[in-house]
Order: C-alpha cells, then structure tokens, then sequence
C-alpha cells in the first residue's frame, strides 16, 4: 500500500488524493510530485514526511454530509443530483432516444433475418425448389433461357393475353412495382411473363399485348411442352390442353403468384394477390438490399 | 345471338381469318362495362346464376346481354357468370363463417 492515506480521507478529498497518486492532479494544486517516485516500501514513513499531505488532506469539502440519512433528507443523493430542469431534460431525451433506437434496430434486424430466412429457404441442397432451367423464346423471337434471368433480380409472373380480368389487374400492377423498384433501386430487376397458352401467344402477340402495361415486361413463349415443363419447373398449375388452335376461344387455368428470383437465378419468394403494388415493391426492394452478391444494373438491350 | 355478335368489336376475335389477337386494354374497359351494366340489370331482377336461369335472363336482360356478349368474346361471357355465381357463394361461406366464429354478435 503506497497510499494508505487517501483511504482515511473524506470521500471526495479521498478521490482527489488517489487521482494525485496517479499524477492526475490538476495544474495549479500544490500536489506532491513526488509520489510517482517513490518507492514501494517508504510508505510507512509517508505521514511523518510529508506534513503537505496531511494539510491538503485537512480541507473538508463544504458539502460533505455526515451521514447517508443527512445526504438523502437534503435531496442531493441519486442520478438527478444537482442539475437543472434543462439538464434533467436533455437526459431524459437522450435516454428516450437511445431507447427508441435501439427497438427500431432489433425490430429492423429481425425482418432482415426473416427475409434472409426465406431468401435462403431454396438455397442448398435438399431444399423444396422453386423454378429451374427452361428453354423459351422472348416476344422479339430470340432464345431466353432459365440462364438469362440471371445477374439480376427477376420477378417471374405466368398468364396468358386471353385472360379475363385477373392478368391484366396483375400486369398492371407489375408495371407500377416495376416502376417503384426501379425509382429507388435502380435496374435491378428483370419482368418476365411466361404465357400459359403457346397455342395463342406467338411473340408478336405477346409484343403487342405486353406493351400496353410495361416496356420492360418480357413476354416468353415456346411449344406446348417448353412451356409445360416450365410451369411444371415453377410448380405452377397448368392444364392447357395440348391440341388447341389458334382461332379457338377459350380460357386456361393458371397460378397467380409473382416469383421473385435473386440475381443466381434461385427462387426467393411468392407475392400473390393480396399485395399492393406498393407492399409487392417493398418486400422486392428489401431483399435487392439485402443482396451482397454482383447485381447487374446495367439496363437491358 | 348471331345476329348481333357482328355489332360490337369483340375481344378475342377468333372469327373470319382464324387469326387470333390480343384484346387490347380499350376492348377489356369495354367489355367490362357491358358486363357491369348486364350484372346491374341480373341483380335488380334478382337473378344470381344466369346460366341457371337462361330464360329469365334473357327476357329481363335482353338488351344488356346482347351488348356483353357482343363486347367480350364468348369465353369471357361464361367465365363471368361463373365467377358472378363463384363470388357470391364465397361472400356467403365468409359471413357464415364469421357469425359461427362470433356467435354472441
């Protein structure tokens, strides 16, 4: 014990003669500057040489209450001690503040980690698959496979250009999440609309009839068993039969769901109908910013 | 029917040429509003099912029967009044449901 003394010493005189002891003393006090140099043993001796020590000690601080009971009764105990209601205030927000971040930051991490959890949800082996590869043609006539939607996002919807009400209610609001996504993501994403009806939608058609709701909407065909083996891949439920023609009228029976896909060409999540255009670009757009990996956002030719 | 297919552009024109097109959105709102104005006329006369009832339909809501089906393609004309009939029983399952789940209201 090299400074027994600070022990003897009312409590805050005691914190003053510790921090000295440690050279923490401030500039203007006539503090014993000696201390740090001395050596370990010589401080039994420290009281009798060192009669500075003993007055410094002597000051007794003007509040110093006698007891604890004194303390309180006076209202000077406790955190508040001795500030003013602007102070007290400032606290008090702080406290409200970091309290209100702090629930906005698990809140946030945990939707983060749920959407991680069905983003993951298809990734791996073993795992319940949702799309896979498919061999199909754009409505310009040109080759698109599974592999082109990779490198980017793409939101995957099946319909077909005879379709009553639901199609069209649904490609429109495809057009208005496309144009949300993009206002703040940027060209991340890739509409597509595999037809459920290869007998009617040639690409011209498509061409046509998609135009009226996006340019950005691809419209995918291909033979009747290129686009079985699609819907089957995406486990849409297709019963078109195989031998209509053209110039039949009739309806086909399809899912409604939009797939969302990540930029690897892996299935992330189904939006169906009950979304909003704005809840549908919402739930594309947080997982675009979850996204660590490359993501295309060069636009399409 | 015949008769009067001819005087409205119909959305999935299958016809003549066997070539088929695309309806296009002005040919839907069309045939939409023809059928909104049809349903209006099936439900003033208190007709759900207008397959069911044909000749009821067809007597009370003639003239809003022929415009629907001259505004939307033939396919269109069932698939709605299936979906009417389909809509209505879903309405009804769902308040049946919701006085059981209730049952004090």
């Amino acid at each position: 014990m090299s400074r027994p003394h600070c022990l003897q010493q009312q409590s805050r005189s005691a914190l003053r003669c510790i921090a000295q002891s440690f050279g923490l003393s401030r500039p203007g006090t006539s503090a014993p500057q000696q201390w740090h140099f001395r050596p370990l043993h010589s401080s039994s001796r420290t009281t009798s040489q060192r009669p500075l020590h003993r007055a410094f000690s002597s000051s007794v601080p003007r509040q110093a209450w006698k007891t604890v009971e004194q303390a309180r009764s006076r209202g000077r105990l406790g955190v508040l001690h001795n500030i003013t209601p602007t102070q007290a205030l400032i606290r008090g927000a702080v406290f409200v503040v970091t309290g209100i971040a702090i629930i906005v930051y698990f809140r946030e991490e945990r939707e983060r980690l749920e959407r991680k959890r069905i983003a993951e949800q298809t990734k791996g082996i073993g795992k319940p698959k949702v799309g896979g590869p498919f061999s199909l043609i754009d409505h310009e006539g040109r080759p698109f496979t599974s592999e082109d939607l990779k490198g980017k996002y793409s939101l995957v919807y099946f319909g077909f250009t005879n379709c009553p009400d639901i199609c069209p209610d649904e490609l429109d609001k495809m057009a208005d999440m496309i144009d949300r996504v993009k206002a703040t993501s940027g060209d991340v994403l890739l509409p597509v609309m595999i037809t459920c009806d290869p007998a009617r939608d040639s690409p011209e058609i498509l061409k046509k009839y998609l135009a009226e709701f996006h340019p950005d909407i691809i419209g995918l065909t291909g033979s009747y068993d290129e686009i079985k083996n699609t819907c089957k891949v995406y486990r849409v439920y297709f019963s078109t039969p195989p031998h209509l023609k053209p110039g039949q009228d009739y309806l086909v029976d399809h899912s409604i769901y939009f797939y969302l896909m990540d930029p690897e060409g892996d299935f992330v999540e189904a939006i169906g109908r009950n979304f909003t255009a704005e809840q549908a670009a919402k739930v594309i757009r947080d997982h675009i910013n979850d996204w660590t990996g490359p993501l295309d956002r060069k636009p399409r030719q | 029917m015949g008769l009067f297919s001819s005087s409205g552009s119909k959305t999935a024109s299958s016809s003549d040429t066997g070539l088929y097109e695309a309806p296009g959105r002005t040919s839907r709102v069309k045939c939409w509003d023809a059928r909104d104005t049809y349903f209006q006329c099936l439900d003033r006369n208190n007709i759900l099912d207008a397959l069911k009832h044909e000749e009821d339909a067809a007597r009370l809501c003639g003239k809003e029967s022929q415009a629907f089906e001259g505004n939307c393609a033939l396919s269109w004309v069932k698939y709605f009044k299936q979906r009417r009939v389909a809509e209505y029983e879903k309405e009804q399952l769902l308040k049946k449901q919701a006085a059981e789940s209730f049952p004090s209201r």
